[in-house]
């Protein structure tokens, strides 16, 4: 490993550090984003479902997600719009409707998407997709229960389609995402699931934790589903060949790591190893963990994909935990373009984030390489602290973890509780520097999940910051003397008209930079869809270059610098 | 030696008195065969010797920490991270039935312990917690059995592993200020410079840096050649934060090597 690493770092300064110097001195900008949810009209209060028995606190604590974010522009106006979540019994989503002056409005009720956490229900994540591809966002609100899936029907109304979705199955989903896994022109979907799919909520046997707390293998697994037109999906798990994973999925990451034109898949997971699986092209996909990465017994929290060192291969950012009484080390995977990946977290100073969740890059300060913000925390509460509770139970011999009830109840108790929130700045592609405080985002509320967002069309990156049983942060990016930008909007014809596997290839200023449009990434948060390039003092572009999911190559021109370009699969830009 | 990990391979420094229960001759012979095919990196004619020797002679540190050896370097050089899980358990069910064949001896659980810490650095950070909790209750019946100065050096070592919050760091510096006071009361030896290390770790993780420093300071006037003492001495604030921060790293492999005693006079 360390040879891995230090081969890593001596081919990137003999190959990359130049054009990284170039692009990367010419922008002295210091990354800063300000609070603004209550101005916003966004500061909305999670609230994590409450349980009932006697294992109602430990299943509470287990649980403790649920509070998430998803941008799409759901009205069509050109302005992204948030769908927040909420978990706890008959609580509402909401839909901020972007009014245009960086204030929302709530209009989750008017829309008809504000429901779902019922009874024998808790709301876990959400979704915008396109998938009738008839140009309006739909939305999926996926839970522990069976998903919701809401046709958008305009005019800012939806309707719930689940019945004839084929949306069936129960499970305890706690990640989804959109992704043409077939490159059939219509976008599937994958539901990470935590636990097995026993509804914690009318629990009949108490038996449902970790049966191991690194290696367990008695989570939830994926469920993958094929879109089949006319709004059905039908399930494909065990034909595309994830029926034999059953870890704790916490997230799920696509992106095409292998440069084939297909979308693979990364799934973080808690209590155990994390799995990748590549899409052999066919509809199905092959498990190459153990080449790949190889077995891991972290606790798996989050996946984000991006080129971090522009070096043209998607690399992949896993959260875990790094406290005081655990020291797991996040991962970088860097990609080493053979369907293996290195683990440089230490060597690019992104290991220690405490107990991560959701991490997001994007390039704050428009200088062409993804920076990272990363959220944290676990229980912010009273003084005391639960883990050495917790070890007085885990050290006792022959203590079957899988049963609820053992478990002690954590009352008022802090565990990895205000914990600051971590930002990095990219410095070139080689490290990440830690600016957090200076940028103004150390909070310290339990953060879950991430949603990136260009909510003012004004070139700098916004994060929406969903906490769990805490008021939400709205991040708005106000860093002066950044790079020039450029964003893309694109909107397929023969590909998934949302563009979600989409590729677009960039050079300017003598840096080349590659984005995928991705379909919900990170753990309880979805970023725009638009595309987001930063591009130093470049004030021209050289060339852009799109590699559409059907596999049609177009070669864009006319593009403009500091504004967001609309681009038709096989048409070029629209105008 | 590897000073990589220092601790417990300093307590081993200290198993001289446990060595000088002498094998027999012909244990000896066998001995050297097993040493012949370790250097040979024949493990799987090394580890069924050792194992007889052990059995055969419970209280030899040396047959018992050359058994965990062989196991650890047959580990990694089947898996060259840090070793295979199923590998250690082999060992810790090794020393599980000598200690239920020999429940007197202190060296069993001694080792049972050590058996323990050989897995930590190949298990998950939840299982490394397991682990290092039932190697301290190891250590504690060695010591139950016969309060050694390397006993209590290797538990109080152990315990200042354990993060603050667990409040085990008090209970590391009586065992280290006990350890340190039997190697007073005996002429001084290459291994008590160990002492004077870990004591002042433990006085600097309670946050008395004064004595932290005091002990380093008579330990430099007892071994003045002593690097770890001297890195020590020479930073301060946050350097020595991080300095004894990964010195302590609870999920680095601990270097359990006694072998540098045998050379000991």
């Amino acid at each position: 490993m360390k040879f891995l690493a230090n081969k890593f770092v001596l081919a990137a300064l003999l190959l990359g550090v130049p054009a990284a110097v170039i692009a990367f001195e010419g922008i002295e900008a210091k990354i800063r984003f300000t609070d603004i949810a209550a101005k916003a009209g966004v500061q909305t209060q999670h609230h994590t479902r409450k349980y009932n028995g006697k294992s109602a606190e430990v299943l509470g604590m287990f649980t403790s997600g649920g509070s998430s974010a998803a941008v799409g522009d759901f009205d069509g106006d050109g302005l992204d719009d948030i769908f927040v979540t909420d978990s706890d019994k008959g609580k509402l989503n909401h839909l901020f409707h972007n009014n245009g002056n960086m204030t929302f409005t709530d209009v989750a009720v008017a829309a008809g998407v504000a429901g779902g956490n019922d009874p024998l229900s808790i709301v876990a994540d959400a979704l915008w997709f396109d998938y009738d591809n008839d140009g309006r966002q739909d939305l999926l609100v996926a839970r522990f229960g069976t998903p919701i899936l809401y046709h958008n029907e305009g005019g800012g109304k939806f309707k719930d389609v689940s019945k004839g979705s084929g949306f069936n199955k129960f499970g305890n989903t706690i990640a989804v995402i959109a992704f043409d896994y077939d490159n059939d022109g219509l976008l599937d979907v994958m539901l990470g699931n935590y636990f097995k799919p026993e509804n914690l909520l009318e629990l009949k046997d108490p038996h449902v934790l970790p049966n191991d707390l690194d290696n367990a293998i008695n989570g939830g697994g994926v469920t993958l589903w094929h879109n089949q037109g006319k709004g059905v999906f039908v399930d494909v798990t065990v034909k595309a060949g994830f029926g034999k994973h059953t870890g704790w999925t916490l997230d799920i990451g696509h992106g095409d790591y292998d440069n084939d034109g297909f979308q693979d898949i990364y799934l973080a997971c808690d209590y155990g190893t994390d799995r990748i699986f590549f899409n052999n092209g066919d509809g199905t996909f092959t498990d190459t963990t153990e080449k790949s990465i190889g077995f891991d017994t972290r606790k798996g929290m989050n996946v984000d994909v991006a080129d971090y060192d522009n070096d043209g291969y998607l690399d992949i950012y896993v959260t875990n935990i790094t406290d005081e009484y655990m020291k797991e080390c996040n991962m970088m995977w860097h990609n080493n373009h053979d369907r293996t990946f290195t683990d440089v977290s230490r060597e690019t100073n992104t290991c220690e984030t405490l107990w991560g969740w959701s991490a997001k890059f994007g390039d704050f300060d428009n200088d062409g390489w993804p920076d990272l913000f990363v959220v944290n925390g676990l229980r912010s509460a009273g003084k005391e602290n639960y883990i050495p509770v917790l070890v007085n139970l885990i050290t006792q011999p022959g203590v079957d973890f899988t049963d609820a009830r053992l478990w002690p109840n954590i009352g008022n108790m802090t565990w990895s509780g205000y914990q600051k929130k971590k930002m990095f700045r990219n410095l070139g592609g080689q490290a990440f520097k830690e600016i957090s405080a200076e940028a103004g985002v150390d909070n310290d509320k339990d953060g879950r999940g991430i949603a990136m967002g260009d909510f003012d069309n004004d070139g700098r990156l916004d994060l929406f910051q969903a906490n769990a049983d805490q008021p939400a942060i709205f991040y708005r990016g106000v860093t002066e003397g950044g790079g020039n930008w450029i964003q893309f909007k694109l909107t397929g014809t023969k590909s998934n008209r949302d563009a979600v596997g989409a590729r677009i290839t960039l050079t300017a200023g003598g840096l080349k930079q590659m984005h995928e449009i991705n379909g919900a990434n990170g753990y309880a948060g979805q970023s725009m869809s638009r595309a987001h390039f930063g591009i130093g003092k470049a004030a021209t572009v050289d060339s852009v270059e799109i590699r559409w999911p059907n596999g049609l190559i177009e070669k864009v021109s006319g593009v403009a610098v500091n504004k967001i370009n609309k681009v038709t699969e096989g048409k070029g830009l629209q105008r | 030696m590897n000073y990589r990990n220092r601790v417990f391979l300093t307590a081993v420094l200290t198993a001289l008195p446990l060595l000088i229960v002498t094998p027999a001759f012909a244990a000896d012979d066998e001995f050297e065969k097993a040493e012949q095919a370790l250097a040979s990196k024949d493990y799987k004619t090394a580890i069924p010797i050792l194992e007889k020797l052990v059995e055969a002679d419970p209280d030899s540190s040396r047959n018992a920490s050359e058994y965990r050896q062989a196991i650890l370097r047959q580990s990694i050089a089947g898996h060259p991270k840090e070793g295979a899980v199923l590998d250690f358990d082999k060992e810790i069910s090794f020393f599980e039935k000598q200690a239920a064949a020999h429940p007197n001896s202190s060296n069993i659980y001694l080792h049972y312990g050590f058996a323990y810490v050989d897995k930590i650095a190949a298990a998950g950070s939840i299982t490394q917690v397991i682990l290092a909790n039932t190697a301290l209750t190891q250590f504690t019946k060695s010591l139950e059995l016969k309060p050694t100065w390397i006993g209590l050096y290797t538990r109080g070592n152990s315990y200042l592993y354990w993060p603050r919050i667990f409040g085990r760091t008090s209970l590391g510096v009586s065992d280290l200020e006990r350890a340190y006071a039997m190697q007073k009361a005996e002429p001084k030896k290459s291994f008590h410079v160990r002492v004077y290390i870990s004591l002042g770790d433990g006085y600097w993780k309670s946050d008395n840096i004064d004595k932290a420093v005091a002990v380093w300071r008579e330990g430099v006037t007892q071994f003045p050649n002593s690097q770890p003492l001297k890195d020590r001495l020479s930073r301060q604030g946050e350097d020595l934060r991080a300095y004894i921060d990964n010195v302590l790293d609870p999920g680095r492999r601990v270097d359990t090597d006694l072998r540098e005693l045998w050379g000991q006079p």
